[in-house]
């Protein structure tokens, strides 16, 4: 009989000791966004749940996500693909390629039916039955779509996985949609950013691992725990937004001071990710504190809503570019000059009317 | 000619007189905040000491909070003006496009302000208003159901933000729905620019009362209003 | 004679297919093609946008070379509009696309290219104790003792330094031995690990090469430390057209860039050149030494000894434009130009200028379609990229139905790759190229070397050394390939320190400035602009090409390094870097053919960015 290696079998078969399990467990804790005495559960799961297979499928997509994937710091890349989970079949990593590659798929999807976790990186083309993404000879659609009827659960991850991504924007060529707008009846992790923060995509891995269940999600199918608040809300710059200091300008004294971005377009306060408290590289940094603004690249459709260094999209009339304030001063102002135009013709007419009146009575 | 003036007419109620002017006030303050909040203005741009938007009360989190202050007594307002349309008769010169007095009296208003005609009957409220009333109103709606569900998505756990959501569900992004609420705040200079001139005109041309008429109620009309009826 | 299929192929970014008809008996290739087999339409969705967000898109070519889209796309829009950006920001600029380039390869080597030369079930015949002495004779002999220019050194020793203890390889290979015995074998599963390729080494080469895949797992992201300082994330950071969105000063702690995040950037600098010189040189050297000197494996050169192409990059300072010829004057890597017939000597190899103009020279660089999923207005007319149009036309397979393919139409179109052209001819790109281009110039005598061509000259010589052949052999093959790869990390590592150090010096200067915002709204420009963007990539020479009307991207094309070399055959000009590479290498099992995966591999594939 063949038993999966839960998290505590595997570290100590690879004669980690107790104590450095349970560091692992409360930096998984904290990472996960948990209190720290709910670190105990987490002990528990690492200790009883086995170790889930993962499939990961690409589709149209830029292996960012991929890459992204492998710069988690906490857990490590490593100890994540070795230890932690066992990815089955990742064309990224594997080393298998072709047609042994594809039949090890079929074994994993039966093997494990309705036990494993499919990972899809990558927005799913439908234009002419989806042949703008072939993967062995066959359309991406209808390999997702029968690996998902066998997988437990699905994690869409990235922004292309989850709303349909860059190649989705308009005019969308290869009309590409996100996973869930093909796949219903499993449930659905949505996990996006352009790419995500490396320790949000391996962060929910873990909940699934050691929970043995999904994390709590919003609305949209998000983890709370990752994409619960605006990066405005959670933006170290916030302070500078509410007292009204701003950068105008890249490079001015305002960019200089690191401060609020909100001129320069920043979607910081529509976007939900979690760039403003757990940052990239573990703290280092996101978009905003490097003076860039940020897009919201976790959000539907933010590739329509350039540009992206302005508050408002362009609107494109006849050999000018404009927006909504320029649009809505200067109806303003036209119909101000309107009535105004309007009011001297009146008067005139007033006038006129009554002058008639007048020469009428005097008969 | 004679002008022939009838007693005045009493159409307009108390509630609808006193929260036309908190409305008005409201968006008044709204569209100012609004506009500050879209376009923080205060420092950059004419180069003074940034922390003077802070000394002077200008600080994106104080206007911020007036918007948000103005934008609850729009909303209570908006709820008692509901009220007195349900209660008084005088409070409901809404469109009614199915008869056929709204579509004649439409094109003799237009005809009118065009020049093409010289006069118009008496109207309580001729259509163009009606029209443009309801469109306002409209708007208001808008601009409260995106305003809200901007400001619910603070905590997106709580009971606002639950409400609102099909809001940014239904414009795709909250991106989308600060677009939305910013075009939507643009036609409010536009209708007060129409809504203050033609009252003033009215006044001006006729003599009717009509910007006395939002103060006390009563209209004093050139003859019996077309839309009379409206009254019973 | 057998056709064989390889799809998908793996390690490798995106979605490639390639066909090969073997003679069973010879294991010689009488023809090979290679697919891209997805297109995402990108350069139809840059269409009437800001071309200021150029680069947001583009750079989402691809994940993998993540940033070398966007520079190249703000060097474009730049171009177009003659907008010199500030020194701090060409410096940071090069910091980002040197350690990307780091990062690239030595992912390249470890994660998607060791395995075509070690094995996971090799290792496991190892002696621990051997594979640590190995180690450290390793260490002592490929080392070519060379090292770029240092104004500032910050690194008091090797932190990064190879373990070479019996116990550290004995740890991991009761690891590998846990996995292999647990059935679950993870990524390692379904290869053809009993090829016979994979007893070439000695057992002490896997070990010591798969313990280094571990390591270098978990440290590559450390390398581009340097993307999230500047540009706040990686893959895909920031930029803005007219420099770096990243303000430095040093009057604030909130600065995006002050002291203390240049000193993160720093110790990350240090770590590269460490991670190079230590690990992926050795090893690489190593395998390669075994591979040439012992069992004389030198097939798979393709095109290199017939054409092959770079644009040059890395500009010492600012410059006022790429189609002006500004561009290429101050460049510390000329690798522009075309290099044909190196496999004759480099003495004997022709090589040809490519600057300034010549990239908005309507013959010189095309695009052809003839065996490509799309279709031209006017049929077998390439078309010059600024001209260029992208317009789908899928006609299915040769075998098979339309969603459910055999065998791919190699007479028909069969890929959703174009076939760019230099001058009508098939051109092979990469660091390859760029060292045979370099070499040929400096060897010919045609340019004094900057210090980093030197260090590129000199690398060859030494490594010509090593293996004890001429470098035209050794280079023009999948070995060879994969060892400019790794000698290119090394410079890169170097030039990522240069232009730390010169950036440090011109803040000293006080110049702190990282944007040029005069031409940066609309209203500034002209009603029409077109540009390009060059960029050394580190997949090869990497074009983008834009064209402006009233503020918005009219055209936009990208000619791209994998579009390059993984294109399909064109009547005229015959086949392109990969095809002919796969023609010339000897299949030993034709069902197994590891071969192919590693001539392919050793370009580096990534056809996300080919296709795009
Ligand atoms: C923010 C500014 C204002 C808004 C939003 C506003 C809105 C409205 C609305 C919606 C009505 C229709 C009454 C109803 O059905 O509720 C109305 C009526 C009226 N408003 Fe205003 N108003 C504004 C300012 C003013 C001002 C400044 C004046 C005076 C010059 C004015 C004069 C009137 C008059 C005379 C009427 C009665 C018109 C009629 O129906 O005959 N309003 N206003
Ligand atoms: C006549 C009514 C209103 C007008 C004219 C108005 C106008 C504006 C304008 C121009 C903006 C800037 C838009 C942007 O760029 O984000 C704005 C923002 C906003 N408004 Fe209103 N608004 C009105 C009503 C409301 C209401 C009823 C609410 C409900 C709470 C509201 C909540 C907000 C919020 C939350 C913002 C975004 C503030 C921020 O993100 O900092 N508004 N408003
Ligand atoms: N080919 C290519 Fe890239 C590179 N290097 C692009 O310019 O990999 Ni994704
Ligand atoms: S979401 Fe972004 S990073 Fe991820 S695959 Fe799509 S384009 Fe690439
Ligand atoms: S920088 Fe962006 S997210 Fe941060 S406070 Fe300013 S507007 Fe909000
Ligand atoms: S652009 Fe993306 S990475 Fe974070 S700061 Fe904005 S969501
Ligand atoms: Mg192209």
């Amino acid at each position: 009989m063949e038993t999966r290696m839960t998290m505590w079998d595997s570290f100590s078969k690879r004669g980690l000791s107790r104590r450095t399990f349970l560091k692992t467990c409360t930096a998984l804790t904290a990472m996960m966004g948990l209190p720290l005495t709910d670190r105990k559960k987490v002990v528990e799961a690492a200790t009883k749940q086995p170790l889930p297979v993962v499939v990961w499928l690409h589709g149209h997509e830029c292996t960012g996500c991929d890459e992204a994937f492998i710069r988690s710091q906490s857990p490590l890349a490593s100890d994540l693909v070795l230890n932690m989970i066992s990815l089955e079949y990742s064309d990224t990593l594997a080393a298998a390629a072709g047609e042994p590659f594809e039949k090890h798929l079929e074994t994993v999807i039966k093997k494990y039916d309705g036990k494993f976790i499919l990972a899809v990186e990558g927005g799913v083309p439908l234009a002419d039955q989806g042949i703008s993404c072939m993967v062995g000879g066959k359309p991406f659609v209808d390999v997702l779509k029968e690996v998902a009827k066998h997988a437990a659960a699905i994690i869409e991850y990235g922004s292309c996985a989850a709303w349909g991504g860059v190649q989705a924007a308009k005019p969308n060529p290869t009309g590409s949609v996100s996973v869930s707008k093909v796949i219903s009846g499993k449930p659905i992790i949505k996990v996006p950013g352009c790419p995500p923060i490396p320790e949000v995509m391996t962060g929910v891995v873990m909940h699934l691992a050691l929970f043995g269940q999904i994390p709590p999600l919003d609305a949209q199918g998000r983890p709370k725990q990752f994409y619960g608040n605006r990066i405005h809300d959670t933006c170290y710059r916030r302070s500078f937004f509410d007292a009204g200091m701003f950068a105008e300008r890249f490079d001015d004294a305002g960019s200089k001071a690191g401060w609020c971005l909100y001129k320069l377009g920043c979607r910081g306060p529509e976007a939900y990710n979690a760039c403003g408290n757990l940052r990239w590289w573990n703290g280092l940094s996101y978009p905003i504190q490097s003076g860039s603004p940020c897009f919201a690249c976790g959000s539907d459709g933010f590739w329509d809503n350039g540009p992206f260094h302005e508050r408002l999209p362009n609107v494109v009339l006849p050999n000018t570019l404009t927006n909504a304030d320029k649009i809505g001063a200067g109806l303003t102002v036209a119909a101000m000059a309107g009535v105004t135009v309007h009011a001297v013709i009146s008067s005139v007419q007033k006038a006129r009317h009554a002058k008639n009146e007048s020469e009428h009575d005097e008969e | 000619m004679k002008n022939k003036r009838v007693d005045g007419i009493y159409i307009f109620s108390p509630f609808l007189r006193l929260f036309h002017w908190i409305m008005a006030a409201a968006v008044l303050m709204l569209f100012l905040t609004g506009r500050y909040i879209a376009n923080p203005f205060f420092h950059g741009s004419i180069g003074v000491d940034p922390t003077i938007s802070v000394g002077n009360l200008m600080s994106m989190e104080t206007i911020r909070f007036w918007h948000f202050f103005w934008a609850y007594v729009l909303v209570a307002s908006f709820i008692l003006r509901i009220y007195g349309w349900v209660m008084y008769k005088g409070d409901r010169l809404l469109p009614k496009f199915w008869t056929k007095l709204y579509w004649t009296g439409l094109s003799e208003v237009l005809q009118h302000y065009l020049f093409l005609k010289s006069d118009h009957q008496p109207y309580l409220r001729n259509s163009l208003a009606r029209t443009t009333y309801l469109i306002w109103y409209i708007v208001t709606f808008v601009l409260m159901a995106t305003g809200f569900a901007m400001y619910g998505m603070i905590n997106p756990a709580s009971w606002t933000a639950k409400f609102f959501s099909p809001v940014i569900s239904l414009l795709g992004n909250e991106y989308n729905v600060h677009v939305v609420h910013n075009y939507a705040a643009w036609f409010f200079p536009l209708f007060l620019t129409f809504h203050t001139y033609f009252a003033y005109r009215s006044d001006m041309m006729h003599g009717d009362g009509e910007i006395s008429s939002i103060f006390s109620g009563i209209k004093y009309l050139p003859g019996k209003p077309a839309d009379a009826e409206d009254l019973k | 004679m057998k056709r064989v299929v390889v799809d998908p192929v793996t390690r490798i970014e995106g979605h490639l297919r390639v066909e090969v008809t073997v003679d069973e008996a010879t294991g010689k290739v009488q023809d090979a093609l290679s697919s891209g087999t997805a297109w995402r339409g990108i350069e139809i969705i840059l269409k009437d946008r800001d071309p200021r967000d150029a680069w947001a898109f583009t750079q989402r070519f691809c994940g993998v070379c993540t940033t070398t889209h966007a520079l190249a796309s703000v060097r474009t829009v730049e171009d177009a509009l003659g907008i010199e950006i500030p020194k701090n920001a060409n410096y940071i600029r090069n910091q980002m696309a040197s350690s990307l380039a780091v990062q690239d390869h030595l992912i390249h080597f470890y994660h998607l290219h060791a395995l075509d030369w070690v094995s996971p079930v090799e290792a496991l015949k190892a002696d621990p104790g051997a594979t640590a002495s190995l180690q450290n004779a390793i260490l002592a002999k490929y080392d070519l003792g060379l090292s770029g220019p240092f104004d500032f050194n910050t690194d008091a020793y090797p932190k990064e330094f190879p373990r070479a203890t019996p116990a550290y390889f004995k740890a991991i290979q009761a690891k590998v031995k846990a996995l292999v015995e647990s059935g679950q074998l993870g990524i390692f599963a379904a290869h053809w690990w009993d090829h016979p390729d994979y007893s070439l080494l000695p057992p002490e080469v896997h070990l010591m090469a798969v313990t280094h895949y571990l390591t270098m797992l978990d440290r590559q992201r450390e390398l581009v430390t340097g993307h999230v300082v500047y540009g706040g994330k990686n893959p895909h950071p920031q930029y803005i057209v007219g420099g770096m969105p990243c303000a430095i000063s040093m009057n604030d702690m909130n600065a995006p860039i002050n002291t203390a995040r240049l000193g993160v950037v720093d110790v990350a600098v240090n770590l590269g050149i460490s991670a190079v010189n230590y690990f992926y040189l050795p090893d690489l050297l190593a395998i390669g030494d075994i591979y040439v000197t012992k069992h004389k494996m030198v097939d798979g050169g393709g095109l290199a000894g017939k054409c092959v192409l770079g644009y040059g990059d890395y500009p010492e300072d600012s410059y006022t434009g790429i189609a002006n010829g500004d561009f290429h004057k101050r460049l510390l890597l000329r690798c522009q130009g075309v290099v044909e017939n190196f496999a004759a000597g480099v003495m004997a190899a022709k090589f040809t200028n490519l600057e300034g103009k010549d990239y908005v020279d309507p013959e010189i660089i095309t695009e052809n379609i003839e065996h490509s999923w799309y279709s031209y207005p006017q049929a077998g007319k390439a078309l010059h990229p600024l001209a260029g149009v992208t317009a789908p036309n899928y006609t299915g397979p040769k075998e098979g139905t339309k969603t459910n393919w055999k065998y791919l139409d190699e007479k028909g179109k069969y890929s959703w790759i174009k076939t760019p052209m230099w001058r009508g001819k098939m051109a092979e790109v990469g660091p390859l190229a760029r060292y045979i281009v370099t070499y040929v110039k400096v060897k010919q005598g045609l340019m004094q070397p900057t210090w980093a061509e030197k260090m590129i000259v000199d690398q060859i010589d030494g490594v010509s050394k090593v293996l004890g052949a001429p470098a035209h052999v050794w280079m023009c093959s999948t070995v060879g390939r994969t060892a400019c790869r790794g000698l290119e990390a090394q410079v890169m590592a170097y030039i990522n320190k240069y232009f730390f150090d010169k950036m440090i010096k011109n803040i000293r200067n006080g110049d702190t400035a990282t944007a040029n915002m005069s031409k940066f709204e609309p209203a500034s420009w002209p009603k029409e602009a077109k540009g390009v963007g060059l960029h050394e990539a580190p997949r090869g020479a990497l074009g983008h090409w834009i064209q402006i009307k009233n503020g918005l991207t009219a055209n936009y094309q990208a000619v791209v390094p994998s579009t390059w070399n993984a294109c399909p055959r064109d009547s005229k000009a015959g086949s392109g870097a990969y095809e002919s590479s796969m023609i010339e290498t000897k299949i030993k099992v034709a069902d197994k053919p590891l071969e192919v995966l590693r001539v392919i591999h050793s370009f580096d594939p990534c056809i996300a960015c080919a296709t795009h």
